[in-house]
Formats: structure tokens, C-alpha cells, sequence
């Protein structure tokens, strides 16, 4: 090959590794929005209150806040003003938000719980009335395993794992991480 | 990230008379040491729904409770609880059990099992609660035995409280 044609080969070479590169970026925005490249989600069905079946693959096509928490668990209880907000603000847009307590009591504990807590909610007092199920260790070590509470995992309506938040949710932050789902 | 629940806390167990002789009254000290940046609520807390820190032995026949003495926490407020104090355990804690030898005690080496259980956070997040088997070991001797006090370090600084 000649010093011009090798030259040319190289350029044509650089120009096609830099517009996949720049294909790559302009895509990464994109990739966020359809959760491409992330985990699916857990193949886990819980149990609600009332001892039905809730599986996680019944809620596609929504957006799902899953949220681990616990009755005796103070950062829990601070955060769940800001998800019954979630629920109201999107609940008619495709969201939903998934309650999971790892009370060991279960129902015993948690029934009362959720039908006489009150929250403050904008100024309201509110209770827990969005769906709630019971979470188990099998169902956490699905999610990969479960350190500490309140966590939570949003998934998109394709049902994929988008974000995990560890800890309590910023309010703001969760807000806008579900509406770039929605 | 948090810890596992069990490795928030390291315990040691010490007993205060070495032998314990048969009709005499002893204590087991369980000291408590949360990681740092962790704390546990109280045997009080202040709110019910929250999980106390309790210490339960499992005695062997002839040794008898006599009571359960926790320490005072400590009421401090958290990121995601800035209006209202929690009473909590941090650093460092001693608990104790207040125990006696029996007519009946078996002579020699003896075992007594004792459960911590308690409920931790750091300041964003919460450990399931988890009950940690510890393990004291004392000698029964006779009701006439010379028994020598033991870790007045312990022992007598929680006696003075």
C-alpha cells in the first residue's frame, strides 16, 4: 500500500472510530430514557395484605418505585410523605409506587400500620394508601440483596432497573427520575 | 453503604467472681462496641414501634435472673428525624445481667448463653434487627469457696453508677 492510501485509510479509520464515538454520546441520553443496558428486573412475585399474589411482571407498563421498608424503621417513615406525593402526582400517568415491608410480624404489623399512621402530606394528614406488599429475603436477594432500609429500586415500564437509591430519597431527585420515565 | 447488621457491633463477655460459689450472686457484662457512624436505639426508646436493645440469658438449671440492667442512652436527633430525639446507644455500652448460683447449680465448668438483640442505623439508613448469641463461662464451687472478684474495671465502675 502506497504512503497516500495508507494515510487515507487511516484518516477514513479515525473519522469512523470518532462518529462511533459521537454516535455513542449523543445515544447515552437516550440510553438512560430507555432503560437499554440496564438490569432487568427481578422475576419476584410478593404477597399483598390480603395474601394475593402481586408479580412484579403484572406491573409492565408502568413505572414502579419499589420501595423496601419497615414499620420500626425511622428513615423509612420520614420518606413516606414524599412517596404518597409520588402517587398522587403520577399515579394517572403510568406510575406506581410498590410498598415492600420486611416487617417479620408481616400482616400483624403492618395492617395497623398503614389503616392508623398518619403522615403529613402538603399539609394533610395522610395514610400510607398506595399498594403495599410484604417483602421476604428470597424476594430481596433477587433485587441483589438487601443492606439496608428504606431502599428502593425504580423500574421502567419495560421492566427494567434504572436507579437504586439507598437511604432516603431526595424528594426532588425521585421526582425527576420518575418523570423521565413517564 | 451500609454494614451487614451483625458487624455494626462487637461484643465481649465478662463475669465478675471466678468461682461463683453456689448460693452467691454474680454478674455477666456483655460490652457492646458499635461501628462508627452507627447507633442502635436503646433499651428505652422513645418512640414504641421502635426496636429496644434487650439481653436475654438462657439459664442452665440452678442459676437464677435477678435483674437486667441496661444503660441510660442517650437522646440525639438524626438527619431523618431533625425535630424529634432518638434514645440511642453509641461508641460503647455495658449491659448486665445480675445472676445466682443455686443450691442446685451443677459444680464446674459452666456455660451461660446470652442473647444481644438490638436494631441499628447510621444516618441514613436502617439494619434489620439481629440477635447475636454470646457466650459466658463461669466456674460453680462450693457455697464455702474463696471467690475472686473479677474486671473491677467493669464491674466496680458500673457499681458506682
Amino acid at each position: 500500500m502506497s504512503n497516500v492510501r495508507c494515510a487515507w485509510v487511516l484518516c477514513a479509520a479515525a473519522l469512523l472510530v470518532s462518529g462511533a464515538v459521537t454516535a455513542c454520546r449523543s445515544s447515552s441520553a437516550k440510553a438512560s430514557n430507555s432503560a437499554a443496558g440496564f438490569q432487568p428486573e427481578p422475576d419476584v412475585t410478593f404477597k399483598n395484605l390480603e395474601g394475593a399474589d402481586v408479580s412484579l411482571s403484572s406491573l409492565k407498563g408502568k413505572v414502579v418505585l419499589v420501595n423496601f421498608w419497615a414499620t420500626w424503621c425511622d428513615p423509612c417513615r420520614s420518606e413516606i410523605p414524599a412517596l404518597i406525593g409520588l402517587q398522587d402526582k403520577f399515579e394517572s400517568k403510568g406510575f406506581t409506587m410498590l410498598g415492600a415491608s420486611m416487617d417479620e410480624d408481616g400482616v400483624k404489623a403492618v395492617d395497623p400500620f398503614i389503616h392508623t399512621t398518619q403522615f403529613n402530606v402538603g399539609g394533610h394528614q395522610r395514610t400510607m394508601d398506595y399498594p403495599i406488599v410484604l417483602g421476604t429475603d428470597a424476594i430481596t436477594d433477587k433485587f441483589g440483596g438487601l443492606l439496608g432500609m428504606p431502599t428502593s429500586y425504580l423500574i421502567s415500564r419495560d421492566g427494567k432497573i434504572v436507579k437504586k437509591y439507598i437511604g432516603v430519597v431526595d424528594e426532588q431527585q425521585v421526582i425527576k427520575d420518575v418523570e423521565s420515565q413517564l | 453503604m451500609p454494614q451487614s447488621a451483625a458487624s455494626v457491633v462487637k461484643t465481649n463477655v465478662y463475669t465478675s467472681l471466678d468461682p461463683v460459689p453456689r448460693g452467691k450472686e454474680f454478674q455477666v457484662a456483655v460490652v457492646v462496641n458499635i461501628a462508627s457512624g452507627y447507633h442502635m436505639n436503646s433499651h428505652k426508646p422513645n418512640d414504641s414501634y421502635l426496636i429496644p436493645t434487650t439481653l436475654t440469658p438462657q439459664l442452665p438449671a440452678g442459676i437464677t435472673l435477678v435483674d437486667t440492667i441496661y444503660p441510660a442512652g442517650k437522646n440525639l436527633t438524626f438527619p431523618f428525624s431533625p425535630d424529634k430525639p432518638l434514645n440511642v446507644y453509641t461508641q460503647s455500652v455495658t449491659l448486665r445481667v445480675k445472676l445466682t448460683a443455686g443450691d442446685a447449680a451443677a459444680l464446674g465448668d459452666t456455660s451461660i448463653p446470652v442473647t444481644l438483640r438490638y436494631q441499628a442505623c447510621n444516618n441514613s439508613a436502617c439494619l434489620p434487627p439481629v440477635k447475636v448469641p454470646v457466650n459466658a463461662a463461669i466456674k460453680v464451687a462450693a457455697a464455702d469457696a474463696k471467690a475472686k472478684p473479677m474486671h473491677p474495671e467493669i464491674f466496680a465502675a458500673s457499681s458506682a453508677k
